[in-house]
């Protein structure tokens, strides 16, 4: 005789009411919920991008640097590069003045491995002495060898004829 | 289309936009373009009431009983 298939004594758990077939099957409202939810979702994602980008607006994302001395405009000649360290005593740097009035400076380890860079007069170029990387002066950008991103840039001002640095540039990729 | 769709069509249409939207916003963002960043995000945070806006209208004209 069949063992299976029939309910072996009467039940009665006070369950037998309970109708829950169909209940995981998406019917329509519950679909348009579950787009309204979806909705929510993106509106609330996008609410740190607001934050940082209203933060950026405010300049609350600029650090503060504290204006130091490099050198005397008298006394540094055209095409003459002077090493100095900013923002702290560790983080070498360089001014190049390249024209008359045009002055740039940078952060001189190099973007590869560290080594400091340092400025070729006759070759216009600035130069990695460990594996030869090469760096346009004028913007910092690699021209030659392993570094493939750019010197940060310090940002400079001159005031009565005395070259100081007051910020290190944002880096951009 | 069915008249009973138009709800469900537009509330698709908004989570499309709000998906165009959120790319923009992080584009944007990259670029650097922060004030662009702010009223893409605006319009994104904007669609959300409109879309439960949509669900409650369609509840009433079916005359869904909400004490169910």
């Amino acid at each position: 005789m069949d063992k299976n298939n029939k309910i072996p004594f009467q039940e009665d758990n006070y369950t037998h009411n309970i109708n829950r077939n169909g209940e995981r099957t998406l019917d329509r409202r519950g679909f348009m919920k579950t787009l309204v939810g979806a909705a929510g979702l993106f509106a609330i994602s996008t609410l740190p991008w607001g934050a940082v980008a209203a933060k950026e607006l405010m300049g609350l994302g600029e650090k503060d640097y504290a204006r130091q001395k490099i050198a005397e405009v008298s006394k540094v000649a055209v095409g003459d590069s002077v090493d100095f360290s900013f923002p702290s005593e560790h983080d070498s740097a360089i001014l190049i003045r390249l024209s008359e009035k045009k002055y740039v400076a940078y952060q001189n380890a190099c973007t590869h491995l560290r080594c400091p860079v340092f400025w070729v007069k006759e070759e216009g170029e600035m130069i990695c002495p460990c594996h030869h990387g090469k760096f346009n002066a004028s913007t910092g950008e690699p021209t030659a060898g392993p570094p493939r991103r750019p010197l940060p840039e310090i940002k400079l001002e001159i005031d009565n004829g005395v070259i100081y640095a007051i910020g290190v540039k944002r880096y951009e990729a | 289309m069915k008249r009973s769709h138009l709800h469900v069509a537009i509330l698709c249409v908004i989570l499309a936009v709000n998906v165009v939207l959120t790319q923009l916003v992080v584009h944007q963002y990259f670029f650097q373009n922060y004030a662009a960043v702010l009223i893409y995000g605006g319009f994104n945070l904007l669609l959300f009431p409109v879309a439960v806006f949509v669900y409650k209208h369609d509840r009433r004209q079916r005359g869904v009983n909400t004490h169910e």
